[in-house]
This record gives structure tokens, sequence and C-alpha cells, in this order.
């Protein structure tokens, strides 16, 4: 007992976990100071891309000031695909999404299995879906097959009215089963009493759905949206593999802006200050939805 | 009048099963499609309308392993892939250790702080790492991208884990150490053991990423380190898509991580959501 008294008074109470935390501190957090201090110098310069950095002339935040208000750049038209696209694909992933997840959630047999196969889009390598996207959405693919069979109409999902909506659908391909899983994954765990007592006061389906369901689940959907957005504004490589923005800048959205910028025009300058640009976007607008969910959370 | 009731009722309920079980397979359809098609002559993957029956051929393969070496690529990928999971859980095990069982101030702060690491798109510093590479003459071995995939993958699994052990009643621990065992030896000997499934199913979730992990593969290799997801580069040729083999590759490609995928199912949903949502 006075020995432990003892040794206490020797290690403050902090030295434990932090020594515990030092690894992944120091490394996590070295590569991002390494990375980002480079990226902020890259976006002060003008360079093009292949020059030796000796080269690199500084500019200050001219890079920065040319994106937002140059009349060439581009930047506006990126940020509009971009909203186009993050609405394109959570919008369906989630109604879908969620509507399987409620067809799921009765009692059937193979439920387990439906679960398996749904996994599978999630976990495929994207750039392999992205290769595969493109032979499906060509003029001759199984999409324009379908479309054929049931329309009569084959489209032209390489041109610049569709193309968007091509990368769209793969998307919702790949990640409406993030929703399902993950929305199914909480149905089963609401509480069941509610429900029995609204179908003894007469509740119709519609009623308990709108008023109990929906309600409790909601926490759980801003979750998912939350990830998923996360993770639509920094898709880079379907896209990419599918038309690498094009055609013209139709289906440039901001991760792919700053690829074009670097290595299609080669200016590391713009495409720096651009980046800097993304991760703020990104940061931002997800501690802005986690501060909007917890309101919610305790609104509900 | 019950009868009457419900005979509509199930038949309502036998639509549904047919229409989930229509649903699912419309998910399944594209993976399916892909798979068969490798097995395809060059002429019946481009056919429209497609032919759904034909005779197999293995001449996609045979051209993958013999011609184009995908075994190399494949070595690249596994030999990056299960250092830089090695390494992760190695470093997060302790850190998640700290956050789950120890209090100290700014804790969550260090936490967010992670998982704001963890949110930077690859898309955005790959270029920044593309000159550090250079300047260190790291570009395109297999060591830079083990280290760099730190980045993302630490944070992940710090996440991912921490639920684990907040999961596993403290008091295990505190009853050996109150029979003389230190923290350490507690943690070895109760914790550790509670915890291998979820650091399994953890490890498999970084393998799968860092496999299927294209733009950063893309952008800090060339000819060495070159990854799996890299080499959709080398089917896009002048004169076309090389749709067999690319079929072949993917479905080689894809098949490991869909068997384990489908081995950590029971982990899947915490996966998806860094452990906010437990399956």
């Amino acid at each position: 007992m006075t020995h432990n008294a003892r040794s206490q008074r020797r290690r403050p109470a902090w030295l434990a976990p932090a020594l515990l935390i030092l690894p992944a501190f120091a490394v996590v957090f070295s590569i991002a100071a390494y990375s980002a201090i480079s990226l902020f110098q890259l976006s002060t310069v003008d360079l093009t891309f292949g020059e030796p950095f000796r080269l690199a002339e500084g500019v200050g935040l001219e890079n920065y000031q040319w994106l937002l208000t140059n009349e060439h750049s581009t930047f506006g038209a990126t940020l509009r695909v971009t909203i186009h696209y993050l609405l394109g694909t959570l919008i369906p992933e989630l109604l879908i999404g969620f509507a399987i997840a409620l067809l799921l959630n009765r009692k059937m047999r193979g439920n387990s299995l439906f679960t398996a196969v749904l996994i599978i889009p999630v976990v495929l390598m994207p750039s392999m879906v992205g290769l595969i996207g493109r032979l499906y959405f060509s003029y001759d693919g199984l999409i324009n097959f379908f479309f054929e069979t049931f329309t009569g109409i084959r489209h032209n999902w390489y041109g610049k009215d569709l193309a968007l909506w091509a990368v769209i659908l793969v998307d919702i391909w790949e990640w409406t089963p993030f929703f399902i899983l993950i929305l199914l994954a909480g149905l089963q765990t609401l509480p069941v009493e509610p429900f029995e007592a609204a179908r003894v006061d007469g509740a119709s389906r519609w009623q308990s759905f709108a008023h109990l369901t929906l309600p409790m689940m909601l926490p759980l959907i801003l979750t998912t949206l939350i990830l998923r957005f996360m993770d639509v504004l920094r898709l880079f490589d379907v896209i990419f593999v599918m038309f690498s923005g094009g055609p013209g800048t139709t289906t440039t959205t901001l991760p792919l802006y700053v690829y074009r910028t670097t290595l299609v025009q080669r200016d590391v300058g713009r495409g720096s200050a651009a980046s800097v640009m993304l991760i703020i976007i990104i940061v931002a607008l997800t501690v802005i939805l986690i501060k909007m969910r917890e309101r919610i959370k305790f609104e509900a | 009048m019950l009868k009457v009731r419900n005979r509509p009722a199930i038949l309502g309920n036998r639509l549904l099963d047919l229409l989930t079980i229509f649903v699912v397979a419309a998910f399944l359809f594209p993976y399916l499609f892909m798979v068969t098609s490798s097995f395809k002559t060059r002429l019946e993957t481009f056919a429209y309308p497609p032919v759904w029956l034909f005779t197999p051929t293995l001449e996609h393969y045979h051209n993958i392993f013999d011609d184009m070496n995908i075994l190399f690529y494949m070595k690249n990928s596994t030999i990056i892939a299960v250092c830089s999971t090695l390494l992760t859980i190695l470093i997060a095990i302790p850190a998640t250790y700290s956050f789950a069982r120890y209090r100290f101030r700014y804790k969550e702060g260090i936490a967010y702080g992670f998982l704001f690491l963890q949110m930077v798109p690859g898309i955005s510093i790959v270029f920044a790492l593309f000159f550090i590479a250079r300047a260190l003459d790291l570009f395109d071995t297999h060591l830079f991208l083990i280290v760099v995939y730190l980045l993302w993958n630490v944070p992940y699994a710090i996440w991912m884990m921490r639920g684990f052990v907040e999961g596993i009643p403290v008091e295990l621990e505190e009853s050996a150490m109150v029979d003389g065992a230190s923290r350490f030896k507690a943690f070895r000997l109760i914790t550790l053991p509670l915890m291998a499934g979820g650091v399994a199913a953890t490890a498999i979730l970084i393998f799968i990423g860092v496999w299927n992990e294209f733009s950063l593969s893309f952008f800090l290799t060339s000819t060495e380190a070159r990854t799996m997801p890299t080499t959709i580069a080398f089917f896009m040729t002048h004169s076309g898509i090389k749709w067999g083999p690319m079929f072949a590759t993917a479905t080689i490609g894809t098949l490991p991580v869909v068997v384990f995928a489908l081995l950590v199912r029971r982990y899947f949903i915490s996966a998806l959501t860094f452990g906010a949502v437990k399956g």
C-alpha cells in the first residue's frame, strides 16, 4: 500500500496513458504534419509538374485567389458538379437503402445469406469497379441492353449529358448496400414494446412507421449519411478510371479537379491550393454535420 | 373471418419475399457478370445483346499469369498490405488501451484529432507525398507506401478497437491486479485474449482497405512497388481496353477480399462505422 502510494507520487497519473498513445501519436501526426507543411508550401509557389522543386517561385496566396476569383478558373463549376454528385448519390442511396432494409427486416429464410451478398459490392476493388462500369455503360454494354429491353432506347452514357449519371449509378450500386447493412442492423435492435403498444392502440403500419420507426432511426440515419458524405466527397478512383473527369469537366468533382490541375495542366501550385481547400471543406462540413446530429439527438 | 383476413396477408408476404430476392440478386448481378465474363472469349465479352450461355475458356487467366506476370503485383500488394496492417495493429493496441481504460485530460479531443486526420482525402496530399518521396529517395518503394498508409490505418484501428476493449468488463483486469498481477500482465493475460477477435477483424478490414487502395499507390509507385489495383492502367491500351484479361484480374484481385469480408461478417457493421454502430 505504502509502496503504491509512493510510486504514484513519483509518476504523475497522465504519464502511463500518454506513453501508451505516444507511438500512434508520433507516427500519425508526424506524417500528417510533414505532408501538411509540404502541401501548404507547394500551394504558395508557381511550379510546373516535372520540374525540380528549386525552380519553384513563391507567389504567396495568389493560387488561392486565382482559383476563387479568376474568370478562367473552373473551380466554381467543380463545386457544382461535386454538389450534384453528392445529392445524386446520397439521396437515392438513403431512400433505396432504407426501403430495402425494411424489406429485409422481416422473418424470412436466407436473411443471413442476403446480408452476406450485400457485403460484396462494398468491398470490391474500386479501380476495377470503375473499369467494369466503363464497359457496362458503353453503348453496347449491359446497362443499355436493359434500357433497350425495357424502354426501347439506348443512351450514350459517355456523353456530356449522362456521364455524371453513369458515375452516380455505379456509386449507387456499390454503396446502397452500405445503407442497407447499417440501417438493417439498427432496425433489428429497436425495442419491441412501443410497436406492440401502438398495435394494441390500433395504429396502422404507416402510423407506427412514421411515429416510431423513423424518429428512433433518425440518429443512425444521420450517422450513416455523415460517413457516406465524407467518402463521396473524397472519392477519386472510380470516377478517374471511368471518365477521368470528362467529357469536358462534366465529371470533375473536387478530387478530380485536384488531379487534373496538378497532373494534366501540370500546375502544382494551383493543384495544391485546391487540395488545401478540399481538406478544409471536408473537415469543416463534417464538423458542422456532427454538431447538427448532436443537436437533433438531444431534441429527439 | 381470420382466414379471410390472412390470405391476402400471406400472399402479400410471399410477394415481398420475392421482391427481396429480386432486389438482392440485382445487387449481386454486376459482380457475377464480371466473374463469368472472365471466362468468355474476346468476342463474347463484346457481344450485344450479351451472351448468357457459352463454353468457358481459361485463355485470359493464362494471359495474365504468363504474359502480364500478375503474381508480381499480387506479391507487392500482399507485402504492403500485410506489413502496413501488422505495424498498424502494433502501434494502435497500446493507444486503444489508453483511450479505453484511462481517464485523462483532452482524451476525446485527441481521439477526434485522430479521426479528423483519417478524413483527409488521399488525393489531396498524394502530390505533396510525391515530392517528399522523391526528396527522401523513397519513390516506388514498398516502405514508403507501408508508412504512408499508417496515417489512415492507425486512427481507424484505434476507433474500431476502442469499442471492443470498452466492451470487456474492467473488473476482470482489476481482480487480476488484486491477485498481484501488474497492469501489463493483467492486460496480456485477460484483456488481450478477449479482444483477439476484434483485433483480427480490424486487421482483416485494414488489409482489405490497403489491398483496394488506388490513388496513393497509383501516383507513388511506377514499376517496382506497383500494386494490384493500379494494374488497370495496363488494360487501357491505344487499341482499346483488353476486357478479357481485365475481368480475369478483377476476379482474382477481388477474390481474397470477398472471402475475407465474408469471414468477418459479424464485425462488418462496426467496421463500416468506425465502431460507432454495433452489428
